[in-house]
């Protein structure tokens, strides 16, 4: 008989961290999923309309007369309101990741690649950026150009990208020096070649994880334009903007305005759970695995 | 030493000077016509056109661009168009406020965030470090407005102790100092954490113990010491996230900082004023990060100036 059984084995701090791992994932999941499928939904549920006013039962508490959430200071339904909201949110969100994911994987993959000059010009790019109070460049782009959906997703997609170029240009730094990368060049592939085809799809699965973490800022983000008044634009309802309009009344109706912030950082601690628990432990791994194959398919012949 | 000085001098300009070329070109790419804004919508073309004529914008592209390089070195960022005078004085009369409201939120993030993330790093893999590492994603999770209105609500409204607005009195500093503050102690805890449960892995702590040192001594005579570097650096870096923060929960209390000037300049579409809070948040970070950069000799004697500090 062994000396290690069972309890002691799962005593041991591996078995715990992973242990931890696998919590996050879940409770990230769950969190994310409560938030996600009825805002997806939205349409199908038999909710009010978002913008439909009823005088008589403005400021209902929740629960009242079908009103799951209650209604504002015009009587308008509360959770159909963050739902879609919640729809304008995940829109911008995932427009912002796909912009900044490809911004900053190509900018990233290209400086740890090729180095040097390219190298100097996009890490200084990334530092000055980082170390800049972006908000206010932000919100004087959405006072010139206008607050349309697309002009914020861009504004936030260009506030995100030094994220994932750090993280690729780092991973293509180890990367390049793999015996496949040399082994290309004898073959005479062409760099460039090289680098799309054979190393981008070998870092691409850890930017898909840190694309999570990515949208739960996206959505943070977007928050906080919409209520400094720099969001989409009536008629659409955001969660800052329904934040900003129901301060007004946080002594009457503290439901206005707690209960889109508790959406808020229920789908953000969701994701960033999410994201997380896959950058460490084994289900991690086995994310980035299946992450690689998927990305790496349409390259096969 | 000194060419280190001078590199990152140079640097901190090329990045002001990146920023305010930015600004520039915005500003002139943008739908509308900047005398239009001016003037208002009932100018007539003869007046449209002297007020292109007085702020230069009837000059070729770059010739505006070298007077606007000009006017920032004298400290002319153009004239606010809702206050009616220099709008680098506006932002300047605000800016001690936001420097105030910042410093109070750094000292509340350093003063909790390194001793929870000792404790996290000695706790590593139990229970109660799990749920301090939840909570921080937590902390790090709420958007910093919202816990601005929760903490107003709960502690003017329903526990009447702070103030909910303004700055009339120290304690009005306590709730926005302190909204700003979750989020930083949220990120700075995790990275403590990690930095402090790397140093104690090291070869020198175990030498330490061997030679009898132990408990609080150990971890913060020894451990806690030699991972400064990297969580100064943290700070410094986070300062520029952290001044967005402020801009937000200005607006929530009512601070008459830079923050809820820049709102209403968004509001009035007022591009000098906001213009001029872009170029002076800028610089302040960016100054911000270079004294923090100096600092590096004094936290660790290893480090020279000029060589690459290994992160």
């Amino acid at each position: 008989m062994s000396a290690v059984t069972d309890s002691v084995f799962k005593k041991s701090a591996v078995v715990r961290a992973a242990r931890a791992t696998r919590v996050k994932i879940i409770v990230g999941a769950v969190l994310t999923l409560i938030v996600v499928v009825p805002i997806v939904l939205a349409r199908v549920l038999p909710v009010p309309d978002p913008n439909a006013q009823d005088v008589f039962l403005r400021l209902a508490a929740p629960g009242t007369e079908g009103h799951l959430f209650g209604t504002d200071q015009l009587g308008r339904d509360l959770f159909s309101r963050i739902l879609y909201g919640g729809q304008v949110s995940l829109l911008i969100g995932v427009m912002a990741v796909l912009v900044s994911g490809v911004l900053g994987v190509v900018l990233g993959s290209l400086a740890g690649y090729y180095g040097g000059k390219v190298d100097a010009v996009i890490s200084r790019l990334i530092e000055a950026q980082l170390s800049l109070p972006l908000l206010m460049m932000l919100l004087l782009v959405v006072a010139l150009f206008g607050s349309s959906i697309p002009v914020i997703a861009f504004v936030i997609a260009i506030a995100n990208w030094p994220e994932p170029a750090r993280l690729t240009r780092a991973m293509v730094l180890v990367e390049r020096e793999k015996p496949y990368v040399a082994a290309a060049v004898v073959l005479g592939v062409k760099r460039f070649a090289i680098l799309l085809k054979h190393v981008i799809p070998n870092v691409i699965s850890q930017a898909v994880v840190l694309a999570l973490l990515l949208l739960a800022q996206a959505v943070l983000l977007e928050s906080a334009l919409s209520f400094l008044g720099a969001g989409p634009q009536r008629p659409f309802a955001t969660w800052g903007r329904i934040i900003s309009d129901g301060q007004d009344f946080i002594g009457s109706a503290w439901w206005i305005v707690t209960i889109p912030g508790l959406v808020i950082a229920f789908l953000v601690i969701g994701v960033n759970l999410i994201g997380d628990g896959l950058q460490q432990g084994s289900v991690g791994a086995a994310f980035r695995r299946l992450a690689r194959s998927v990305t790496a398919m349409p390259g096969r012949k | 030493m000194f060419r280190y000085l001078a590199l990152r001098i140079a640097q901190a300009i090329l990045t002001i000077f990146v920023t305010v070329t930015i600004v520039f070109l915005l500003i002139r790419l943008a739908p509308g016509d900047p005398a239009y804004a001016y003037a208002g919508p009932l100018a007539t073309a003869e007046q449209l056109d002297a007020v292109r004529r007085q702020f230069g914008l009837d000059q070729p592209l770059i010739v505006q661009y070298f007077h606007f390089l000009g006017g920032i070195f004298q400290g002319d960022t153009g004239t606010s168009y809702s206050f009616r005078q220099p709008a680098l004085s506006v932002v300047m009369d605000r800016l001690p406020y936001t420097i105030t409201l910042a410093i109070a939120a750094i000292v509340i993030a350093i003063i909790i965030s390194i001793p929870l993330g000792v404790w996290m790093a000695r706790r590593q893999n139990t229970g109660r470090e799990a749920t301090a590492s939840i909570l921080t994603i937590a902390g790090q999770s709420m958007p910093d407005f919202w816990i601005g209105i929760m903490l107003v609500t709960l502690f003017s409204v329903l526990l009447p102790w702070f103030p909910s607005s303004g700055f009339e009195t120290w304690g009005g500093l306590v709730l926005p100092a302190l909204t700003v503050a979750i989020l930083q102690v949220a990120v700075l805890s995790r990275i403590v954490r990690r930095e402090v449960a790397q140093t104690l892995q090291a070869p020198f702590i175990t030498v330490a113990r061997s030679r009898g040192v132990a408990g609080a001594g150990l971890v913060w005579g020894y451990g806690v010491r030699n991972s400064l570097v990297p969580v100064v650096t943290a700070l410094g870096t986070r300062f520029a996230g952290l001044l967005n923060g402020v801009v937000v929960v200005e607006v929530v209390f009512g601070w008459p900082g830079i923050g809820s000037l820049v709102v209403r300049a968004l509001e009035t579409r007022d591009y000098p004023l906001i213009q001029s809070t872009v170029v002076v948040t800028a610089i302040l970070a960016v100054l911000v990060q270079l004294v923090v950069d100096l600092v590096y000799p004094l936290l660790d004697p290893r480090v020279r100036l000029g060589r690459k500090v290994v992160s």
